[in-house]
């Protein structure tokens, strides 16, 4: 569904993408890994057109998008649920859902969508008029996961969705991700620092140091090799 | 009796407070989407006050009908400056564009002078007046005001009803958040400018129904200090806290300057103009975010 290749990107002069190389298969949860500042984020922000990309190529869907921008990106189906959550936090929940329907395909089943991510977060149904400021830290997460979802992504890719959530809730997160896959059919491509969460709800797995791609494989790969387990992820 | 003209002061400055609250709330929109602090902003009000004026004294036609030309050519020149200067400064210091601002506002000033010359004009549209108890109000200064109400509710129903107008509210509060949200933040940029624009130049028209004497290539100077200390009284970003807080200031402003005409040995007037630094100063010790800010 999306393949990167040889990706090349930073900021100013500082080059923090060397050349990575991704495929994410259409159905798969696909999970970038490594430990923070690495270019994992960079990474995603890139293929959505945020960072310019300086080199390299990106395929969606048989198509190359490479220089597009990234509403037209959004407009493709591809959906970001970012670091930091990005909200609209003096918008109430509604209206930060509805902004992430903003997309012409998704204006047309906003309905559906609301349906959908209140069913999976009951919580945001029930606060759907409280401003997205006054959300405790795990509901303020579950608002940039749904919101990303009422675009009628094809495929989310998920920038640390589990930072700095109580492991309850990064249960909860990583379980949401999981349901997903299994019950929407969603892409998703997941950027993580928590190994042992995400290589549990992962297919396959890449894993990045100092802007490149240091070793892949699927999930039963990397758990069997003990080297890149104890050289790359510490577990 | 003292009372009396207070209330009938303090009447004249609501409605003046409506036409500033239109004056500032596209200063706020501009600050808001693209965080750059036009400078030049009063120049284009003055650009406003001298569509008014020539489709007065040239074609006989009402300021009634300037506000939309003005909108229309506002908007023209908000997409010219936008994608001819600002564009380029979005990412820049601010130094860069408080610069740019500014020099757009002094070559403004330049060729309305060019055109119009230097001196003090006005017009008289006699529409008559209401007699109310305690003060007598021309109906100009009430269409102004219902003009400018008029605006402010057409502008509610854009940011709280239409796609674009929520989009530009979200890119207020979180650009990048708007971004992956799949907004074309460029182009908001530019629609945002351009409405900020418009709603200047159209507050220009709008002062020329309340006070249509003086309108001069210079006029433009006061109206931008006036501007930002309502800006800033309203929260800044915030287009609504911006017009409740143009009411506020116009009801400051006149009440004040009945007060400081009471006093023996004053001259009100100076007094009053001075009143904009003092509240600005006030407020900034006391509440930096502005009297309806966060």
């Amino acid at each position: 569904m999306l393949r990167v290749e040889n990706l090349e990107s930073g900021y100013g002069p500082m080059q923090v993408l060397w050349k990575p190389s991704l495929e994410v298969k259409k159905g798969s949860i696909t999970s970038l890994l490594g430990p923070n500042g690495v270019g994992k984020s960079t990474f995603l922000l890139t293929v959505l057109g945020s960072v310019e990309p300086w080199g390299g190529k990106i395929f969606y869907e048989d198509e190359e998008i490479t220089h597009l921008p990234t509403h037209k990106k959004v407009d493709l189906g591809i959906s970001l649920v970012p670091e930091g959550k990005h909200l609209f936090v003096g918008m109430n929940v509604h209206e930060n859902l509805i902004m992430g329907a903003y997309r012409k395909e998704a204006i047309q089943n906003v309905n559906n969508s609301l349906e959908l991510v209140y069913s999976l977060f009951p919580i945001l149904k029930e606060r759907d008029r409280q401003r997205a400021g006054t959300l405790s830290g795990g509901q303020q997460q579950m608002l940039t996961i749904a919101r990303a979802l009422m675009a009628k992504p094809k495929m989310v890719m998920l920038d640390e969705p589990s930072q700095g959530l109580a492991p309850i809730l990064v249960g909860e997160v990583f379980e949401t991700i999981k349901k997903l896959q299994a019950e929407v059919g969603l892409t998703m491509l997941l950027v993580e620092q928590n190994a042992e969460a995400s290589l549990n709800a992962a297919n396959y797995v890449y894993i990045m140091l100092e802007g490149q791609i240091k070793a892949e494989g699927t999930t039963e790969d990397i758990r069997g090799s003990s080297d890149i387990r104890e050289a790359y992820l510490g577990i | 009796m003292i009372f009396q003209l207070l209330v009938g002061n303090l009447t004249h400055g609501l409605l003046l407070g409506g036409v500033y609250g239109v004056a500032t709330m596209g200063l706020s929109l501009i600050f808001g989407v693209i965080n750059v602090v036009n400078v030049g902003h009063g120049q284009f009000i003055m650009v406003g006050a001298f569509v008014a004026l020539t489709m007065f004294t040239a074609l006989g036609l009402s300021p009634v009908i300037a506000i939309p030309v003005a909108l229309v050519l506002g908007m023209a020149l908000g997409f010219f400056f936008f994608y001819t200067v600002m564009r380029r400064l979005i990412k820049a210091p601010e130094l860069t564009s408080l610069l740019a601002t500014f020099a757009m506002g002094i070559l403004l000033e330049e060729i309305a002078k060019l055109i119009f010359g230097a001196d003090f004009r006005g017009y008289n549209w006699a529409v008559g007046k209401i007699t109310l108890p305690i003060t007598t109000i021309p109906m100009s200064k009430v269409y102004a005001f219902v003009g400018s109400i008029v605006i402010a509710l057409f502008l509610y129903f854009w940011f709280s009803k239409t796609r674009l107008g929520t989009a530009m509210r979200a890119v207020i509060e979180d650009n990048e958040g708007a971004r992956v949200c799949g907004v074309n933040v460029g182009w908001i940029y530019a629609l945002s400018f351009a409405i900020g624009i418009g709603l200047t130049v159209m507050s220009g028209v709008l002062l020329t129904m309340f006070i249509p004497v003086g309108i001069n290539p210079y006029m433009g100077g006061r109206y931008t200090l006036k501007a930002f200390v309502i800006a800033v009284l309203g929260g800044l970003t915030s287009p609504y806290g911006a017009f409740f807080a143009g009411l506020i200031f116009g009801l400051i402003e006149n009440g004040a300057y009945t007060l400081f005409a009471q006093i023996p040995g004053v001259a009100p007037f100076p007094l009053t103009v001075s009143l904009a630094f003092w509240m600005l100063f006030f407020l900034l010790l006391v509440k930096p975010t502005g009297l309806l800010g966060k």
